[in-house]
């Protein structure tokens, strides 16, 4: 039997079940293959999603209930300039009390809940989905890309393959669109999870990412790649927790994972204070996996540079070479990567048009979209090395500061600003849906992740959190022509946030300081605002208010 | 059939995936970088020529493919459903 679809998304990842829904809901007859028995378990990652990605990302997400782990109110690094002496730094960027932990600055997932969550919705919406099946191959003709064929031998034949197969491109190296990456370029990460209780997680961590670097003879990560760290996550109820190393060294000659690996990892558990003393007592591993990810594929302009589409087909995400290299989140762009791929899709097929001259807006979006080329292009990560070499203990907490500290405002500024003014311009009221979205989240991390749904029928009780959320509605559509309006104006002037915020960098370090030093002073304020969302009827957070 | 590794807890491999990492013994210089980087302790090298031992602890993360300078290891995915799966990625 001849299989045929307008669109096949190969990968039900993070970003593919964002374009075949997308495309779905246009009313394309699509097909999701995915290699795995079950969506996501073949997914390996630390996972913290930025904020951005859920702000700019794709509106089912943005107004859902995805299964979360934890919010994440900011990042704490050390500076570790001798283990065994204590001598340890720490630079912190936190969104301060009594905005976090419900105005979150990201939250943190395991991959294979919410990637089943994406693809649930992504069949809702009439995409079809084939699981155990792997794409090995590409039906070309005449030089272009019409369909996929799979394992089991069908060929199945398409308008257009979104190809969201992952970083390491197997089948879009197969099919010609793009090289293979080198393996400077990549990094293998070692990860674990560890079982801990929640108040040990709550009193160690709170909201609070830690993150640890260090000069090379310190052994708290693999020294031997540009920038490498450890990285620990919190969740609900275990730690996830993160080292990992570049595939290369710069001799040309391959490290040693095998031994480097559990020498950094034996080294910084039984010697790194905080973990030592107040987390190792409790903490019990269950599970240790990794994978390999695009880290520098974007600092590298040829690499950057790659084709991502070709007659027939898009690649998305980390097929396209589209994760951060500052830190590390490669969901936010595989969601705006998807997005901007069914609209494409969706425009090629209504134009019966699939060819690489019609496929080339992909490209342009994807170039002119500001946070993704922001996250692809950051310095901050290989940078580090520069100080780890030069062994300058200023150098070293001065580029940690900038990558992941206050000085981050210094290079983020501009992007963020430049999405929210577009998001805004797009859409005046999706301030309240933002405003929704953070008080959903929160309320479905306090009442034990995305089970308000299955609440049985529950009389709606406003109050006052309710009724301000409603106000705030009407406000905003009152307002939007006017807000339109500024965003529009506004946009231009977004180039000058970042000269700004580095001229105000140690004002901002300076405020950031006092407000992790006075957090007590709003306890009784971040509490109080706490309960109204917990204890809330959770239907006044709903989208469709 | 399921199978799990004391070294890697949390991790299962099901399923026979069959030789979905393949090397060519002409193209082998015996570098030994595969073996390096493979956490699944999949490769050995005798003679200056790299073979796979088992994928029984591979985690298709195509390290050994990267590294490969001599294009000697063709990695291609295994058969849908089968190979590692983990529930705390």
């Amino acid at each position: 039997m001849i299989q045929e679809y307008d669109v096949i998304v190969v990968g039900a990842g993070f970003a593919g079940p964002v374009a075949a829904k997308k495309c779905a809901e246009a009313g394309l007859k699509t097909l999701m293959l995915e290699r795995s028995e079950n969506p996501g378990e073949k997914v390996i990652s630390g996972l913290t999603i930025p904020i951005y990605g859920f702000l700019f990302g794709p509106a089912f997400i943005r107004d859902g209930n995805p299964p979360i782990e934890r919010p994440v109110d900011g990042i704490k690094n050390y500076v570790i300039y001798d283990i065994k002496a204590g001598d340890i730094d720490t630079v912190e960027l936190r969104i301060p009390r009594p905005l976090s932990p419900i105005f979150a600055f990201g939250y943190n997932a395991y991959c294979k809940p919410f990637i089943a969550w994406e693809v649930d919705q992504a069949v809702a919406a009439g995409a079809e989905l084939r699981t155990s099946t792997t794409a090995v191959d590409v039906i070309k003709e005449d030089g272009r890309i019409r369909g996929i064929v799979t394992d089991k031998g069908d060929q199945i034949r398409a308008r257009l393959v979104i190809n969201c197969e992952g970083s390491q491109g197997i089948l879009a190296v197969r099919a010609g669109v793009r090289e293979k990456y080198p393996p400077e370029a990549i990094s293998l990460a070692d990860t674990y999870d560890y079982e801990c209780p929640r108040e040990v997680i709550d009193r160690v961590f709170g909201y609070t990412l830690r993150f640890c670097w260090g000069f090379d003879e310190q052994m708290i990560a693999p020294p031997l790649g540009h920038g490498n760290g450890l990285m620990s996550w919190p969740y609900r109820n275990s730690i996830h927790w993160m080292q990992d190393q570049c595939l290369m060294l710069d001799g040309g000659q391959a490290p040693n994972l095998r031994k480097l690996f559990d020498e950094y990892h034996g080294n910084i558990t039984t010697q790194l204070p905080w973990w030592r003393d107040e987390i190792a007592p409790s903490a019990k591993l269950r599970a240790r996996m990794w994978e390999g990810f695009e880290i520098f594929v974007g600092l590298d302009d040829r690499l950057r540079n790659m084709p991502n589409y070709t007659d027939g087909m898009i690649l998305v995400g980390d097929a396209a070479g589209l994760e951060s290299t500052g830190l590390c989140d490669g969901v936010p762009a595989a969601w705006f990567s998807a997005d901007i791929a069914a609209d494409t899709a969706i425009e090629a097929i209504k134009a019966n048009d699939t060819s690489a001259g019609f496929l080339k807006r992909y490209d342009r979006r994807i170039k002119a979209h500001p946070i993704i080329q922001w996250t692809i292009t950051c310095r901050g990560r290989w940078d580090l090395r520069k100080a780890q070499e030069s062994h300058d203990r200023k150098e070293l907490r001065a580029r940690i500061d900038h990558q992941f500290g206050p000085g981050l405002l210094t290079h983020l500024g501009t992007p963020l600003t430049k999405g929210i003014l577009e998001a805004l311009r797009k859409d005046p009221t999706v301030i309240t849906k933002w405003v929704r979205m953070f008080l959903r989240y929160y309320y479905n991390w306090e009442n034990e992740g995305s089970s308000r749904e299955n609440l049985p029928g529950q009389e709606k009780k406003r109050g006052a959190l309710g009724t301000t959320l409603l106000l705030s509605d009407a406000l905003g559509k009152l307002l939007s022509p006017l807000t339109r309006a500024i965003a529009w104006l506004l946009e231009p002037l977004a180039g000058a946030i970042n000269p700004l915020t580095r001229a105000l960098h140690p004002l901002i370090e300076i405020i950031l300081r006092a407000s992790i030093k006075m957090e007590h002073v709003f306890s009784p304020l971040t509490k109080r605002m706490a309960d109204s969302v917990k204890q809330a009827d959770p239907s006044i957070f709903d989208a469709s208010n | 059939m399921v199978r799990k590794s004391e070294r890697f807890p949390g991790v299962e491999w099901v399923g026979e995936t069959g030789a979905f990492i393949k090397i060519d013994g002409k193209k082998c210089t015996g570098c030994g970088n595969c073996l390096r980087v493979c956490l699944g302790r999949c490769f050995e090298v005798k003679n200056k020529l790299a073979s796979i031992k088992n994928l029984d602890e591979c985690m298709e993360c195509a390290a050994c493919w990267y590294v490969c300078a001599d294009g000697a290891i063709d990695f291609a995915w295994p058969p849908g459903g089968t190979g590692y799966r983990s529930d705390w990625g």
